[in-house]
């Protein structure tokens, strides 16, 4: 937060879709914040893309409707936008651009960080570990979220990622320790629906008091969704870096960020790269991104889950596919398990948690959960081999063992796979029941696990 | 042997199988009631401990949800009520602030903001406005800016000026209401640790 004060232009020269050109500016800098004021006096708030040649090319975040060449003014305040941060944030409900939504004053900061963060010296950078809890079963069993890592989840339209994301929102939680956990939860271009959805569901479930919401509404300017992760992450840091708190992120959904970005490209007129997105969507996916993780000699963690709908559920798509390059692995939700009411419909053979061998184990979880797990998605993997064939041969063509796979496909995904909404499984019970689904397999088929842990946990059925 | 006794050892014969066959199915009969009462009750204790399992999950998440959001009711209330305190602080500084007589160091004060502002705007020629009670003063100082104007129109603000570029094009509000309302969040915190919050 400046205490100076900005000079205001009144010469603006053209206004573009959301880009507002102002004429006649000197010393405006790069990523500058503007105050936009219309002829009736009403303010919105902008940054400067580009600078040159006199010129100032402002992006306009709630939108340039009303705006007229005439009697429109532009304020450069002379500092990059801020995000006032304290502990009070917890429990907070901001818009999409970091401004009170509940009703309550703006938070008496503690401090304002620029909402572009800081860069994290590669050095100084901890590789992520530890396990974070979600209470959902498929996660935490087979594509466990560690501390500081960015796992994305792949969905695609009308699929239940929401309710997802606001179950984990609900009950992610640090197991073991007794450091201090908090979610902050980005919500971008959702529905009101949804929004309320997600406020109703932090309230009523207590974990409200430990998040963090940022709502940006499918009908606010869709040039907010371009600033609604940044205040996210900038809160997040906050809360992970000065108060040493381990943070879960929630931003979903990214494809209406990068719909965001590619109009602003477009207003820009960029040479458009594949699919019409800026050919530097890669580049600032990661600016996003890469903001998880943890420090060296600070307490707190950053941990992402960004969710994205995958257009035509293609993750070939840019934006998953862009974004695959950058995260840490995926949880890709599958349209069929959707169909036949399988919630989370977790597609676990095309979802990899790339860095889950590091939270979990002897101390942090189980010493038999990555060899259950191994085992799990290798009987998994062959139960649908099985179905295939069963589709052509039928049932009867099947051998003995075959039958065995074909009913530990069914179990995996009645049992272990499927859970309520408001289930809350620790660990233990995860655990248990993907030994459940395995007891159903003769026990020479169980090769991917050790002898001694067979002895421990299978239970012939 | 004469055919009544042939008779009596087959019905005998008959009798004791008879009565073995039907120990033998009470005694498996017997058996499995056993076995299945055992298992009932060792079903029975499981479903016991699923419910009382349930119940006290249910029980916690109720205990978090009251506990939780009656914090944040708590914790919402004080927000409210510090803001407010911290609003009334502002309106009585405002307040003093309007009726400070302004001394010999007022004049000083508007030449550093007319200095101030010309180089935010990069421009000497400018035009100055100011209130209606301190046109006098502006008049006094303008005279160390040799292409600074005042302005006829008047500006409804505590004190300080607003500088314009003579083109019009550029303004750089100075006065105090402006520096207050730019300063208001930075010092928000000192107010609210005045009253012992956020220490």
């Amino acid at each position: 937060m400046s205490k100076h004060g900005g000079v205001q232009y009144s010469k603006i020269a053209e206004i573009k879709g959301p880009l507002v050109i102002v004429d006649d500016v000197e010393n405006a800098a790069f990523d500058e914040l503007v105050e936009i004021q219309t002829k009736d006096g009403e303010k919105r708030l902008g940054k400067v893309l580009e600078v040159g040649n006199g010129k100032a090319i402002v992006q306009v975040f709630e939108g340039t409707t009303g705006l007229s060449v005439s009697g429109t003014k532009a304020k450069f305040v002379g500092k990059v936008m801020e995000m006032p941060v304290s502990e009070e944030v917890l429990g907070r409900v901001f818009d999409g651009l970091g401004r009170p939504k509940d009703g309550l004053p703006d938070p008496i900061a503690d401090k304002f960080l620029d909402i572009n963060g800081e860069p994290m010296n590669p050095e100084q950078r901890e590789y992520p570990r530890d396990f974070i809890q979600t209470g959902v079963s498929v996660i935490d069993g087979m594509l466990t979220l560690v501390r500081g890592q960015k796992l994305p989840i792949f969905s695609g339209s009308g699929m239940s990622h929401n309710i997802l994301a606001a179950q984990i929102a609900r009950q992610a939680a640090v197991v073991g320790t007794s450091d201090e956990f908090a979610v902050v939860f980005a919500a971008i271009g959702v529905q009101y629906s949804e929004a309320e959805y997600f406020r109703r569901s932090l309230e009523e479930s207590g974990a409200l008091k430990r998040s963090v919401l940022f709502l940006n509404l499918a009908d606010d300017p869709a040039i907010e969704r371009i600033i609604t992760p940044r205040v996210a992450l900038t809160v997040a840091e906050y809360l992970a870096y000065d108060l040493g708190m381990h943070v879960l992120v929630i931003l979903t959904d990214m494809t209406n960020y990068a719909e965001a970005l590619r109009e602003i490209s477009a207003a820009r007129e960029e040479v458009p790269g594949r699919k019409g997105y800026p050919g530097y969507l890669y580049t600032d996916l990661s600016t996003i991104y890469e903001r998880a993780g943890r420090l060296r000699g600070k307490k707190g963690s950053v941990t992402q889950m960004p969710i994205l709908s995958m257009p035509s559920d293609d993750i070939t798509h840019p934006i998953p596919d862009l974004t695959g390059y950058i995260t840490e692995g995926q949880i890709v939700l599958g349209r069929d398990l959707f169909r036949q009411g399988v919630y989370p419909p977790v597609n676990i053979l095309m979802s990899l948690s790339r860095i889950m061998k590091d939270g979990i184990g002897e101390g942090r979880t189980r010493a038999d959960h990555q060899e259950i797990s191994n085992q799990n998605y290798d009987a998994y993997s062959r139960a649908q081999e099985v179905r295939a064939l069963a589709g052509i041969v039928g049932k009867a063509g099947l051998t003995g063992v075959d039958l065995k796979y074909l009913g530990f496909g069914d179990e995996f995904e009645k049992n272990f796979l499927s859970q309520a909404i408001d289930e809350n499984r620790t660990i233990e019970e995860t655990l248990s029941l993907l030994w459940k689904a395995v007891s159903l397999l003769p026990k020479n088929e169980l090769t991917k696990v050790k002898d001694k842990y067979i002895e421990q946990h299978y239970k012939e059925r | 042997m004469t055919l009544d006794s042939k008779l009596e050892t087959t019905i005998d014969k008959i009798l004791t199988q008879t009565t073995t066959e039907l120990l033998t199915t009470l005694e498996k009969t017997f058996d499995e009631c056993k076995e299945s009462l055992s298992k009932s009750s060792r079903s029975l204790e499981q479903e016991y401990d699923r419910i009382l399992d349930e119940g006290k999950k249910e029980s916690e998440k109720l205990e978090k949800q009251i506990i939780g959001s009656s914090e944040l009711e708590a914790r919402n209330k004080q927000l409210l009520l510090t803001a407010e305190s911290v609003d009334k602080v502002f309106e009585k500084a405002i307040e003093k602030i309007q009726n400070i007589k302004k001394n010999e160091n007022y004049p000083k004060l508007i030449s550093t903001l007319i200095d101030e502002s010309t180089k935010a705007l990069g421009t000497q020629e400018i035009i100055v406005l100011t209130n209606s009670k301190d046109k006098d003063v502006v008049k006094s100082v303008i005279s160390k800016f040799p292409k600074a104007e005042l302005s006829s129109e008047t500006i409804t603000c505590i004190g300080g000026v607003e500088v314009r570029s003579k083109d019009g094009t550029m303004t750089f509000n100075n006065t105090i209401d402006s520096r207050l309302e730019r300063l208001k969040p930075l010092i928000r915190k000192d107010i609210a640790t005045k009253f012992g919050i956020g220490e």
